[in-house]
């Protein structure tokens, strides 16, 4: 050891006096049978300094300074590499580095529960992390569509829910926080997640924390966050052409055909990502089109993707990322009737809604040192969208953010994170009017390895929030989290959360007739609250089988709900704070992979008991069991896997809209099950970059609805094709 | 034995039915009439409707989308008499079922932009049961029916008791 620290010490003085020369580290990336991996992350640590490997599984990180580095090697799926010190002298130095897959699932890095890097392992918090490998197997082309398939998470139409935090509210007001590299992505007005900002292409891993989040995120994260990373910009150019076509089949009942002709679907992605010197940059471009099995669902979507860094120094990075689209697209809210099921009303044909939507953000990342680090998240969210036809109503929001965050490691066993952020939204609208919104947080977390198998963290939030001339509302969220790794295969974790919502400017503004229903604004909202106690273990079995079991109990007050009510004159919905709520379950997911035979399987159940506890009956769209399984076979480049999906029939709904015959035949409804294939083949081992993927989604057929009178996805078939230049 | 393996669970899947399911056909209920304006019209009315309630209309707030199952297309401005058909005409909403309806009555408005507001209409005529007339205004469709000769007269010189809410 001494030895090594004398020769180590002896390069050291060397390189100073060689300083000035620069040199360079290159090589490859090839997983454990020697093919090359794409898009693995390189990065030297305590620096800013990264890149990612082309399609060949090259890298290059050069204009490097006398001095010894240590590099770190990951990819989603695979265990981290960490390289012995290299010592750079004006000499390039060539490595081979193999990534071998993770057993363990665990080990997985992860930087969304705590605002910074951890092991999936380490975290006192339920946590689950999707690649961008599964998402491109599988032709996902919307966000919100990978998440269907996480372990406690559901999704009724777009409207994602976290252990059943939220029902179906038609976007106004999100129990989820979505952010992009940390960038919060709730819109100024509706405060709803748009999930189509994003295109899946430009995507690394999405990581999903359940629970309550406010302590670290505040309003809006009160059921959990979705963070979605987007992949690194690569040092040597590459080019990815991604397309796809697909058809979906007749309906399953003739009663329902309103075309004579096959419905397709179609989309078309171009990026190209290189680094010039100190910057780097990463352009994507898709367009998507959607005939829809539905009438009057159609969809016409150009979205674009741009990030760019700049590499101030060693030690400082400033990255502007921005992220929009242009749609337009029919309004589909119910049906007709059960006999017309995939056509609406008469009354709702022809409208549509276009949309014009971009945020813009720029993050600076400065390490001061060792033991301090600190970033800065200035962002801006324009947002449009404009209804034709139908209520007319239209509605501009700007919503400006600014966040500054500090990592301050006291000791190698303490880490102290603070951060204040604030927003201000501005909005001009037909249906909220123009109110204006401003927010301001304040947070502090603790992370204190006790002893090696036992971390415990500790964190506090403040929020404000004051909408317009109203008063204004504020909320302390504390949180409790503890780890405790009682060998390499069995670890616990528990965790205890406050959570916080302020009402968004809709829930509390919307004045609106909308097919007939008169929605009244709401002054006297106030803010809802929640708190969550979980307690979970991890174990591998057999050094094979992933296992991860996780108990929760969740109690909501003053639950924002929209209700029919009646002032004598009229009848109307309003938001109001009508629910006191108990949501418990128990989260159960296991894994295991079979690397002889190539053949690797996923299974998870959550148990999901939503109840409004004042009206003692379930809260509405919360299945109360869900079954998730997958399987995957590998043989060579080729791969087969199948996706399972079982939901239990929701037992409550919008039932007044039912008993009024606003949606006839409403209370159809049943269990949702849902087979989907996928088949691949990857031209890599040829020296071909490309993949080509096929997809049956839903192949029974099985007709079902996530919100009454909306029937979901029929079978459909579709291929895509990647290329990359 | 993978592939046997999954062509059984995709045999046992299938077994498992379809789904959500269209509702059997029924026999398209409805009602047929003639109006009949006596009188003078308002040289102020804007629109002439023929309009269904499922409730009595009890307040304002019993004007509204959720307690009116059809409302006709508009009857033209002038007309001495109007022949209708609820499943011809082109409705600004029908959705009628069979049951029982409270009141069936042809409403006028002044108003230049329609509105669903009680105050802003007043009743030319509701529908009277020769065969029952204490079921002043009431009308049962039977299940699989389709109900001919519902006729409703307006006599302008001599309104209806006007339901509440009214200006």
């Amino acid at each position: 050891m001494k030895v090594k620290i004398i020769i180590s010490l002896f390069f050291l003085i060397l390189a100073t006096i060689l300083n000035g020369q620069t040199g360079s580290i290159s090589g490859s990336i090839t997983d454990a049978n020697g093919s090359p991996l794409v898009g693995a992350n390189i990065l030297i640590e305590g620096t800013i300094i990264g890149t990612v490997s082309d399609k060949n599984g090259m890298f290059e990180l050069s204009g490097l300074k006398s001095g010894t580095y240590i590099l770190e090697a990951s990819m989603v799926g695979y265990k981290k590499n960490i390289s012995d010190p290299i010592i750079i002298s004006g000499n390039n130095i060539i490595l081979n580095i193999t990534l071998t897959e993770k057993i363990l699932q665990y080990d997985q890095v992860v930087i969304s529960a705590g605002k910074h890097k951890q092991n999936l392992s380490e975290l006192p918090v339920s946590t689950s992390v999707i690649n961008s490998n599964r998402i491109s197997k599988k032709n996902i082309v919307k966000i919100d569509e990978i998440l269907r398939y996480t372990p406690g998470v559901n999704v009724a139409l777009d409207q994602v829910s976290i252990r059943g935090s939220s029902g179906f509210s038609r976007g106004a007001g999100t129990r989820v926080l979505m952010t992009l590299d940390g960038l919060p992505l709730s819109t100024g007005d509706t405060g709803e997640l748009v999930w189509e900002m994003i295109p899946v292409t430009d995507v690394e891993r999405i990581e999903v924390i359940k629970g309550s989040s406010s302590a670290l995120y505040g309003s809006a994260a009160i059921g959990g966050v979705v963070n979605i990373i987007s992949k690194n910009i690569t040092s040597k150019p590459i080019t990815l052409v991604k397309s796809y076509f697909g058809v979906y089949d007749n309906p399953a009942h003739d009663e329902w055909k309103w075309n004579n002709s096959y419905r397709t679907f179609n989309g078309i992605t171009a990026s190209h990502s290189n680094t010039f010197g100190d910057f780097g940059i990463s352009l994507s471009l898709t367009r998507t089109e959607d005939l829809s099995y539905k009438r009057n669902n159609d969809l016409k979507r150009y979205s674009g993707f741009l990030k760019s860094t700049y590499k101030i120094n060693d030690f400082s990075k400033l990255s502007f990322i921005a992220a929009g689209y242009s749609h337009d697209r029919g309004n589909f809210n119910f049906w007709k009737n059960s006999r017309q099921a995939l056509e609406p009303p008469d009354l709702d044909l022809g409208a549509r809604v276009k949309s014009d939507r971009i945020i813009s953000g720029l993050i600076y990342e400065s390490i001061i040192s060792k033991v301090f680090s600190y970033n800065v998240k200035l962002s801006l969210y324009n947002n449009y969208w404009k209804e034709i036809l139908g209520s007319e109503n239209s509605s501009r929001s700007e919503l400006y953010r600014a966040e500054v965050q500090t990592n301050f490691s006291v000791s190698d066993n303490l880490l102290i994170i603070g951060g204040l952020e604030s927003s201000i939204s501005q909005v001009s609208s037909t249906i909220f009017g123009s109110p204006d919104a401003n927010t301001f947080g304040l947070y502090a977390q603790a992370e204190n390895k006790f002893t090696k198998k036992l971390t415990l963290t500790a964190g506090l939030r403040f929020d404000y929030s004051k909408i317009n001339q109203l008063d204004a509302v504020n909320s302390f969220s504390p949180k409790l989290g503890a780890n405790y790794k009682i060998n390499e295969k069995t670890i616990l974790r528990a965790f205890a959360g406050t959570g916080f919502r302020a009402p968004t400017l809709a829930e509390t503004y919307t004045s609106t007739n909308a097919s007939g229903l008169i929605i009244r604004p709401n002054l006297e909202l106030d803010p809802e609250n929640n708190y969550t106690l979980e307690a979970g273990i991890i174990h591998l079995f057999f050094d094979k089988i992933n296992f991860d079991a996780a108990i929760f109990h969740s109690e909501y007050f003053d639950l924002v709900e929209p209700t029919l009510t009646s002032d004598g004159d009229s009848r109307f919905i309003q938001f109001r704070n009508v629910t006191r709520a108990r949501i418990q379950g128990i989260d159960i997911s296991t894994g295991f992979e079979l690397e002889s035979i190539g053949t690797s399987f996923k299974f998870s159940y959550s148990y999901l008991w939503a109840r409004d506890i004042e009206n003692k009956i379930a809260l509405k769209y919360r299945p109360r069991n869900t079954i998730y399984a997958e399987a995957e076979y590998t043989l060579g480049s080729f791969n087969l896997g199948t996706d399972v999906r079982y939901l239990s029939k929701v037992e409550e709904v919008d039932r007044e809209l039912i008993e009024n015959d606003f949606v006839i035949d409403g209370d159809k409804r049943v269990d949702v099950f849902v087979i989907d294939l996928h088949a691949g083949f990857s031209f890599f081992n040829f020296n071909i970059p490309a993949n080509l993927n096929l997809n049956i989604y839903n192949l029974l057929n099985y007709n079902y609805v996530e919100v009454i009178g909306n029937i979901s996805p029929i079978r459909n078939i579709s291929l895509n094709l990647e290329l990359l230049f | 034995m993978y592939l046997k393996l999954l062509v059984i669970s995709v045999i046992i899947f299938s077994a498992c039915g379809k789904g959500i399911e269209p509702e059997p056909e029924k026999t398209e209920v409805g009602f047929s009439g003639t109006i009949t304006f006596i009188g003078e019209w308002d040289e102020n009315i804007t629109s002439t409707n023929i309009v269904l309630f499922k409730n009595e209309i009890k307040s304002a707030a019993d004007f509204d989308f959720i307690n009116i199952k059809y409302a006709s297309e508009v009857i033209p401005f002038g007309a001495k008499s109007y022949s209708y058909n609820t499943s011809k005409n082109q409705p600004v909403l029908n959705s009628i079922e069979a049951g029982d309806f409270a009141y069936l009555a042809v409403a006028q408005t002044t108003e230049t932009e329609i509105q669903l507001v009680r105050s802003a209409w007043v009743v030319a005529g509701v529908y009277n049961s020769e065969s029952d007339s204490s079921e002043f205004g009431k009308l049962t469709i039977p299940e699989g029916e389709f109900l001919s000769d519902i006729n409703i007269v307006c006599d302008f010189n001599n309104p209806p008791p006007q339901p509440p809410g009214g200006k």
